[in-house]
């Protein structure tokens, strides 16, 4: 069975990497292949890499509030693209009515503050297994 | 000098020293105001620390606003924060950053903006300290100050040098490393001549500390770069003197209470040494640093945001032992958005109860001479020092970070500190013991919920505004800026040159990368005013 491949990325002009890099850490800890794209992405970018890469799913780590612009935007882009790749949320800026909102968009997990590390490798597995028996 | 005593009535001398001082006494600690200055830069005052708070939200005028409500609470400096694209040297305009445009900091980019930003505020008695781009920066406060009949002479405050590590782990300027190594050094030469009183060097230990450092390796990192820009002003020919006197340094301060008391007193007499043995400082004030702290954000949590208000009272009574010029608390809501409105009140008012009500200022270095804090000291000094070689060994630091050596070790770190805090080897109270379900999690938590959204009015102003300008003059004075920086002369009269004729920060960022030649937009966007190659 072929690891299960994440891209991890920062979206906007968010340069906050530091719970992205250790998220990507942790997921390659976990066996997963982690196409880590770092800040400075658009949801266009984010979307052309995941099919580049043939990503299983998509995780963006969060420290502004540009999330609550760019995730919608995000989604709707996969929509039209009709790519069923689920997208992770993750940031201690999210709140949770935040969350709540993201979840109503579309967004296929989302982790705020205080989410521990387990549970995130958890939704990945679950939602990537998802995707491959589709 | 006011005279001490405890409540008791036991009266405090300024300064314990041992019984019977030696030479070692004076080669390894000094007093307070002496040489290696470990006991503090400035003999016994009884004044304490500047006291601020991070600031800057919205527009100009919001900020305007918010530094007059912190001004009226009893603050005695102000601290300016961009948001990220000021941070990052774009324009709010560009369309990567529509969606932060005054979110996280204050939206600037042109001089109405530092008029807007400095109204009211008496810019001949307020120290002024800013983490937005130097040259841009110092251009504003500067252009202001001559605007309002105020001699630039006379401004204090600080602007952050940190060509080393900005690209890495804080904010990119996405500038090629020995153009904003330039930038830095013609900040420092322009401030030391036309701004003595100003810092025009604050080394920033605090932003990359953030990413996982611990206390040694944060204070190493600071001298790596220290050195080279001291090296780098002292191969133009300037003397050591000149600038010297005004480097500063800006570190983090994490929850290790004894280790980040140690650490300040260590980079005190690291510092002096280096000055006097190594560059042959003697001005005095040039071996004396002063060390300004913010406590650290990454030591807050999301969970419990009461807890917060205890660390950063706790890390501010750290700060008061060890002797720093001035203070800043991350306030309790930093783990969501920058300080609101109530947070900057508990913030100030912790600084202010802890300096005005406990008499921590009534001795200087109280922890002098403790057999525990100067061993901790000595060996916290021994490891920075280790650290340094070691770094240095591995080739010249410029070089170290072009090979990524710096971004490899921020990653490192990013990843370890998290883990630690995953598995408990760090604790925090509320996040990884003695958790609260979420539902009974409610105390302050109102705050987190409140939003600034972005000024996308602004970006529509901007717009206009842009093509209301007086179009030739902007092009000669950008011109102006192309060329010197192939000439390679001091870039600061340019830069102030086009900042008065309207040029915004962006466009003179960009039209320096092109002159580099460097993309104008790094995220290819944007066309150069000046055409040619993007």
């Amino acid at each position: 069975m072929s690891a299960i491949r994440v891209l991890v990325g920062v979206l906007g002009m968010d340069q906050h990497e530091v719970g992205a890099v250790a998220i990507a850490k942790t997921l390659r800890d976990e066996g997963m292949e982690v196409i880590y794209t770092g800040c400075f992405n658009t949801p266009e970018t984010i979307v052309r890499t995941a099919v580049e890469e043939d990503a299983d799913v998509i995780g963006i780590s969060s420290h502004s509030w540009e999330y609550l612009y760019y995730m919608p935007e995000l989604i709707e882009l996969l929509k039209r693209n009709e790519l069923d790749i689920p997208v992770v949320l993750g940031g201690s800026v999210i709140t949770e009515e935040d969350a709540a909102a993201m979840r109503a968009k579309g967004v296929a997990a989302v982790f705020g503050s205080g989410s521990v590390m387990s549970k995130v490798v958890d939704a990945v597995k679950s939602l990537a297994a998802r995707d491959t028996a589709s | 000098m006011k005279e001490n005593s405890t409540r008791s009535g036991i009266k405090l001398s300024p300064v314990y020293r041992p019984a019977t001082v030696d030479e070692d006494y004076g080669k390894r600690f000094g007093n307070p105001g002496e040489y290696p200055f470990t006991r503090g830069t400035r003999a016994y005052s009884g004044q304490g620390w500047i006291q601020r708070e991070l600031s800057g939200e919205g527009d100009a005028r919001r900020s305007n606003e918010q530094f007059k409500y912190l001004m009226g609470l009893g603050q005695t400096g102000l601290d300016v924060i961009g948001d990220s694209p000021t941070m990052s040297l774009m324009d709010p305009d560009h369309p990567l950053a529509r969606y932060t445009v005054g979110t996280q900091g204050v939206s600037l980019c042109c001089q109405e903006d530092y008029r807007q930003l400095l109204e009211g505020i008496p810019l001949d008695q307020m120290s002024i300290s800013s983490s937005a781009p130097s040259m841009f920066t110092v251009a504003g406060l500067y252009l202001v100050a001559q605007e309002r009949g105020i001699s630039p002479t006379v401004l204090r405050g600080s602007v952050i040098e940190w060509p080393f590590y900005a690209e890495h782990c804080s904010y990119a300027y996405k500038m090629p490393f020995d153009l904003h190594l330039r930038m830095s050094c013609d900040v420092i030469e322009f401030c030391s001549k036309h701004m003595p009183r100003f810092h025009g060097f604050l080394e920033d230990t605090y932003f990359f500390s953030e990413a996982g450092l611990n206390a040694v390796e944060e204070a190493a990192l600071g001298f790596v770069e220290i050195r080279h820009i001291v090296r780098t002003l002292l191969a133009r020919g300037l003397d050591i003197d000149s600038f010297a006197p005004r480097i500063a340094i800006l570190t983090n301060c994490s929850m290790d209470f004894y280790e980040e008391i140690a650490k300040i007193r260590a980079m005190r007499r690291i510092y002096a040494r280096m000055m006097k043995e190594e560059f042959g400082a003697k001005d005095p004030r040039s071996q004396a640093v002063n060390i300004a702290v913010h406590t650290s954000g990454l030591s807050l949590t999301t969970e419990q945001p009461a807890n917060n208000i205890v660390r950063g009272a706790v890390q501010t009574v750290a700060l008061g032992l060890a002797g720093v010029s001035a203070l800043e608390i991350s306030t309790f809501d930093e783990g969501y958005r920058t300080p609101s409105k109530e947070a900057h009140l508990v913030g100030l008012r912790t600084q202010q109860v802890i300096d005005l009500e406990t008499n921590i200022n009534s001795v200087q270095d109280p922890f002098g001479g403790s057999w525990f804090m100067e061993s901790l000291t000595d060996q916290v000094e021994t490891r920075i020092l280790d650290m340094i070689r070691d770094i240095e060994s591995r080739g010249d630091p410029a070089e170290l970070v072009a090979s990524g050596f710096f971004k490899q070790f921020f990653h490192g770190t990013m990843g370890r500190y998290h883990h630690q805090v995953q598995d408990g080897q760090v604790i925090k109270v509320g996040m990884n013991v003695h958790q609260m379900p979420a539902a009974e999690d409610t105390l302050l938590r109102d705050i987190s919920e409140e939003k600034i959204p972005p000024l996308f009015d602004r970006i529509e102003q901007l717009k206009t505004w842009r093509a209301a300008r007086d179009h030739s003059r902007l092009i000669d004075a950008l011109t102006r800026v192309h060329d010197v920086v192939q000439s390679g002369e001091n870039m600061m009269e340019a830069v102030l040159e086009a900042t008065r004729a309207n040029a915004t920060m962006g466009e003179i960022a960009g039209v320096m990368r092109q002159a580099w030649g460097t993309p104008y937009d790094p995220y290819g966007y944007l066309q150069s005013p000046l055409g040619g190659e993007q």
